[in-house]
C-alpha cells in the first residue's frame, strides 16, 4: 500500500472511511444484503471497516421465496463464516394473496415481494441507515446520487432534499422524520467490482460460473428450472445447457447465457470483453435491469 | 486465481487470464479526479467526449452509434464528440439543487472521475462543491475570446476550494489559423491572473478539441507548441493520494473494542504520515500515548500515509473518541473556539443571524454560538465588500465562535481538518461550505451575556442516568450540543463546559 497506490486502493480507503461514518452518525444502520456479488464487496469492505470487531450492524435480506436455491445456500453460508447478524424478511401478506413471479406481471410482483418488504422492514427494525451497494456508474439516472442518499417519510426520494457533498465531510444529521441510503460502492464502476472480487479472492454464487443446468427457452430467454413450481407449457422440455448468469435475482425473472466460462476470470473477460454484439446482447439484459432499478427508486433505492 | 476457478492449469485458463488481464488491467496507475469548467460554447462537451472517443474504453457500438448519427464537430469531418457527453447530461436532469455528474473512465493506464457540473445558472456553488472532489481542473476557454472575466471567477472558487492544478484548454486553435503570437498572449494573460493564487501548478495547452489535436495526439498544425499533450499529462501527473503532505492528522471517527485487549481509534489519514513506535497526542486532552499497532484486516502495517483507512492501537488508553484530532505533539493542530473562515453558500435559505447552526468539521459536530458575516468577496476583481448578510452562491467572510473548542487546522496547513460544513441545526440539511483562514488558540473572550452550560447542571438531571451507569463522554456531549442549539433557537447565547481535564 506505499508507493504506486492502485486506484481499488482508494477506492477501498474511500468506502471503509464512509462505513466508519456512517456506523458513527447514524442510530441504528442495517445493511441491505442481497448475496449478488455488489452485495459481496459491499460486505466484505464492511468488514474491513469495522475489523476485528463484528459488523456493528445487522444484515437484512429481502427474500421473495424465489430465489435460487443456491443463492441461499451462499447467504446462509456468508453469515455462518462472518458471524453475521442475519435479517431474513419476506412479505408473507404477498404470498398468503397469491402474488408470484409466474402469474403476475414483473412490476406488481417486485413492488409487492421486494419494495413493500423493504419498506415494510426498514420500518419494523426503525432503521435510520440502510447500506447498499448502489453504483452511480450503474446508469444514467445514478450519476448525480449522492453517498449519503436522504429520504423523507415513506422512503421518498425527493430530490430537492439531497444535501451537497464536498470534500470528504459526510453530514448524517437528520431532518424530522428523515432516514438516509447510504452507497459505500458510489465511486466504483462494475469493472471495479469483478477486479475486486479477483484482488481479494472473494467467493461468489456458484451460479455466476457455467455448470450443466437444466434450462427451458421461453420468449426467446433462457431460464434455468430450479424448482417444480413453474409449469412447463405445451412443448417446453427442460434441456441441459451449460449456462451462467449475469445478475442474480428470482429464478423465473432472471435469465441465463450459455456460456462454458467455469471460472471466475474467463467469467469476467466474457462479461467486459465486449466485443459488439456481445455488448449488444449485454444492453437487453441491463434495460431491464434498468426497469428493475426504477421499481427500486420507488423506495427501494 | 480465486478459489472458485479450480479448473486445472489448462491453456485455456491461461487464455483467460490474459484475456481478463487485457479487459480489466491488473493495476490502474492511481486515479485522478478532473473536473471541467467552462461553457458549452467553448466546447466543453466536446472536449471531454474527443478525450473519451481517443483514449478510452468506449465500446464499438458506442462510437457506432457517434459515427451513424452523421452530425459533425463544427467545421470539421469529425463525428460530434460532444454527443457522447451531452446525451447523458440532458437524461440526466433531475432537479436536484447541486448538479455534478461523475463519469468514471479507464485509459490503459489510469482511472479518470470526470466530475462535470451542468448549467450556467447558480455555477459557483454547483463548481465549489465539484472542486472539492477534485485533484485537478481543466478550464476551458475560446481561443478567439482569450482570458475572461469568467476564468477568473473560476480560478478564485477553484483556489478557494483548495484544487492545486489547473489547466487552461485554450480551444478552437483552428479558427485563429493555429496561431502562435495569440495563444503566447493568452498564456502570458493566465500565468498573471494565477499569481493571485495558491496553484501549485498552471499550465496552458493550446488545442482543438474538434480535430483532436493536442488533446489525445500532438497536433502537427501547432508544430511551435512542444508542451505537453493534455492526455499525455494527465496520466503523468501524481495520482491521487500521492501528493506530498505536512503533519500527520487522523480524525478519529470511530473506536473499535473488540472486547478483548483490542483498542482501535478507526479514521483515514487526513495528512501526512504515522509510523508504528511514534507519539501521537490527542490536541484537545494534551494527553500522548505511543502507536504500538496500525491494524487492518489485511495485516498490520509499519507506517500509514495520506488516504489510508486504518485502526491505530495505542500502548496506552488515553480515552480518545470522535471528534479528536491524532497528531504529532510538536504539529499540532489549533484548539479553538473562535475562527475566521471563507464560506460559500449553498442553500437556497439566506443566512438568518438568529439561526441554530452547527460546524461540521472533519468528524466533529460542534453547535455554533455566534455566526457574524463580515464580508463578501467579489469575484470579478477579488475585492472583499463589507456586508453582513449572506446567500445562494455568496462566497463570504466570516467570523465564528464555537460553543465548546474543537481541533482545526487552517485550510492552507491541512485541507481536511480546515474545511467544514455548516449545518442548519432544525433540518439537518448542508446550507455552506467553509475553509478555515484563521483559527486562535485563545479562549474566547465572549462579551457578558453568554449562558455558561455547566458539567453540573447536567449531570444533576439530564445526563444523570449516564453519571451513574457511567455512560460515555460523547452521549454527554451529544445531549449537551442538543441543550445548546435549543436554547440559542431560543436566542440565549450559550457555551457548553468543557470537560474536567481539557486545558488550553
Amino acid at each position: 500500500m506505499s508507493a504506486g497506490i492502485s486506484h481499488l486502493d482508494l477506492l477501498e480507503a474511500e468506502s471503509i472511511h464512509i462505513f466508519r461514518e456512517a456506523a458513527a452518525q447514524f442510530r441504528k444502520p442495517v445493511l441491505l444484503y442481497s448475496i449478488g456479488k455488489d452485495s459481496t464487496v459491499l460486505l466484505h469492505l464492511a468488514r474491513k471497516a469495522f475489523w476485528p470487531t463484528k459488523l456493528p450492524f445487522p444484515v437484512l435480506h429481502i427474500d421473495t421465496k424465489w430465489k435460487f436455491r443456491d443463492m441461499i445456500a451462499f447467504r446462509d453460508k456468508t453469515a455462518r463464516d462472518f458471524d453475521l447478524d442475519l435479517i431474513v424478511h419476506t412479505n408473507y401478506n404477498g404470498i398468503e394473496k397469491g402474488i408470484n413471479p409466474i402469474d403476475y406481471a414483473p412490476s406488481v410482483y417486485t413492488d409487492v415481494m421486494k419494495t413493500t418488504a423493504l419498506k415494510a422492514a426498514l420500518d419494523e427494525g426503525q432503521y435510520d441507515a440502510a447500506f447498499g451497494g448502489a453504483r452511480r456508474d450503474e446508469e444514467a439516472s445514478r450519476a448525480k446520487e449522492r453517498v449519503f442518499s436522504f429520504r423523507a417519510e415513506g422512503h421518498r426520494w425527493d430530490p430537492r432534499r439531497q444535501r451537497p457533498e464536498m470534500w470528504r465531510l459526510l453530514n448524517g444529521r437528520l431532518g424530522h422524520g428523515e432516514t438516509v441510503r447510504v452507497f459505500p460502492l458510489s465511486n466504483w464502476t462494475e469493472r471495479d467490482i469483478w477486479r475486486y472480487i479477483l484482488r481479494e479472492k472473494l467467493d461468489v454464487v456458484p451460479l455466476y460460473l457455467a455448470a450443466e443446468r437444466p434450462t427451458i427457452e421461453r420468449g426467446g430467454q433462457l431460464l434455468v428450472l430450479d424448482d417444480d413450481r413453474m409449469p412447463l407449457k405445451d412443448g417446453e422440455t427442460p434441456v441441459m445447457r451449460s449456462v451462467r448468469f449475469r445478475t442474480l435475482g428470482c429464478w423465473p425473472l432472471t435469465a441465463a447465457v450459455e456460456s462454458t466460462a467455469t471460472d471466475l476470470e474467463t467469467v469476467v473477460a466474457e462479461t467486459l470483453g465486449a466485443t459488439t454484439s456481445e455488448r449488444q446482447g449485454r444492453l437487453i439484459d441491463h434495460d431491464q435491469e434498468g426497469a428493475m432499478e426504477k421499481k427500486k427508486q420507488e423506495g427501494y433505492f | 486465481m480465486t478459489a472458485l476457478s479450480a479448473i486445472d492449469g489448462t491453456n485455456e485458463d491461461k487464455a483467460a487470464a490474459d484475456d481478463v488481464t487485457a479487459v480489466l488491467g491488473q493495476d490502474l496507475n492511481g486515479m485522478l479526479r478532473i473536473l471541467t469548467c467552462g461553457s458549452v460554447d467553448d466546447g466543453k462537451s466536446t472536449l471531454i467526449g474527443r478525450l473519451l472517443w481517443d483514449a478510452t474504453d468506449l465500446y464499438d457500438d458506442q462510437r457506432a452509434t457517434i459515427e451513424r448519427s452523421g452530425r459533425t464537430a463544427g467545421g470539421t469531418d469529425n463525428p460530434d464528440f460532444s454527443l457522447l457527453v451531452d446525451g447523458l447530461v440532458a437524461e440526466r436532469e433531475q432537479g436536484i439543487t447541486i448538479d455534478i455528474a461523475w463519469r468514471y473512465v479507464d485509459t490503459k493506464t489510469r482511472r479518470f472521475v470526470i466530475i462535470d457540473s451542468p448549467g450556467h445558472e447558480q455555477y459557483t456553488r454547483n463548481m465549489a462543491s465539484g472542486a472539492s472532489h477534485a485533484d485537478l481542473a481543466i478550464m476551458l476557454i475560446d481561443a478567439r475570446h482569450g482570458v475572461k472575466t469568467q476564468t477568473r471567477r473560476h480560478a478564485a472558487i477553484l483556489d478557494m476550494i483548495g484544487v492545486k492544478r489547473v489547466i487552461l484548454a485554450v480551444n478552437k486553435m483552428d479558427l485563429v489559423d493555429w496561431s502562435e503570437d495569440l495563444f503566447r498572449a493568452i498564456e502570458t494573460d493566465f500565468k498573471a491572473l494565477c499569481k493571485n493564487f495558491g496553484f501549485w501548478e498552471a499550465l496552458a495547452i493550446p488545442a482543438s478539441a474538434a480535430g483532436g489535436d493536442n488533446v489525445a495526439r500532438r497536433s502537427e498544425n501547432m508544430p511551435w507548441y512542444t508542451g505537453p499533450v493534455l492526455l499525455e499529462h494527465l496520466e503523468e501527473l501524481p495520482s491521487r493520494g500521492t501528493a506530498p503532505t505536512g503533519p500527520f492528522r487522523m480524525p478519529v471517527q470511530t473506536v473499535l473494542r473488540d472486547g478483548r485487549d483490542f483498542r482501535g481509534l478507526a479514521g483515514t489519514v487526513s495528512n501526512g504520515t504515522i509510523r508504528v513506535g511514534e507519539t501521537v497526542v490527542d490536541p484537545i486532552s494534551r494527553k500522548s500515548a505511543r502507536v504500538q499497532r496500525i491494524a487492518t484486516m489485511d495485516g498490520d502495517l509499519e507506517s500509514a500515509h495520506q488516504g489510508h483507512a486504518v485502526a491505530i492501537q495505542l500502548d496506552t488508553d488515553i480515552d480518545v473518541a470522535r471528534g479528536s484530532v491524532l497528531a504529532h505533539n510538536d504539529t499540532l493542530p489549533t484548539v479553538t473556539r473562535t475562527l475566521k473562515a471563507k464560506i460559500v453558500w449553498l442553500s437556497d435559505v439566506a443566512f438568518d443571524p438568529r439561526g441554530s447552526y452547527l460546524l461540521r468539521s472533519a468528524t466533529d459536530l460542534v453547535p455554533i454560538s455566534m455566526l457574524e458575516i463580515t464580508a463578501l468577496l467579489d469575484l470579478d476583481s477579488l475585492d472583499q465588500k463589507p456586508a453582513n448578510v449572506c446567500g445562494v452562491n455568496d462566497i463570504a467572510l466570516c467570523s465564528i465562535a464555537l460553543g465548546r473548542p474543537t481541533a482545526l487546522d487552517t485550510f492552507s496547513g491541512a485541507q481536511e481538518t480546515g474545511s467544514f460544513m455548516l449545518v442548519d441545526a432544525i433540518t439537518g440539511a448542508s446550507i455552506a461550505a467553509g475553509v478555515v483562514s484563521e483559527a486562535s488558540n485563545q479562549a474566547t473572550d465572549q462579551a457578558g451575556d453568554v449562558f455558561l452550560l455547566t458539567r453540573a447542571m447536567l449531570d444533576r438531571g439530564l445526563c444523570a442516568d449516564l453519571v451513574t451507569s457511567g455512560g460515555s463522554e460523547a452521549e454527554f456531549s451529544r445531549r449537551a450540543n442538543e441543550v445548546a442549539l435549543i436554547l440559542r433557537a431560543a436566542g440565549i447565547k450559550v457555551e457548553v463546559e468543557s470537560p474536567p481535564d481539557y486545558q488550553i
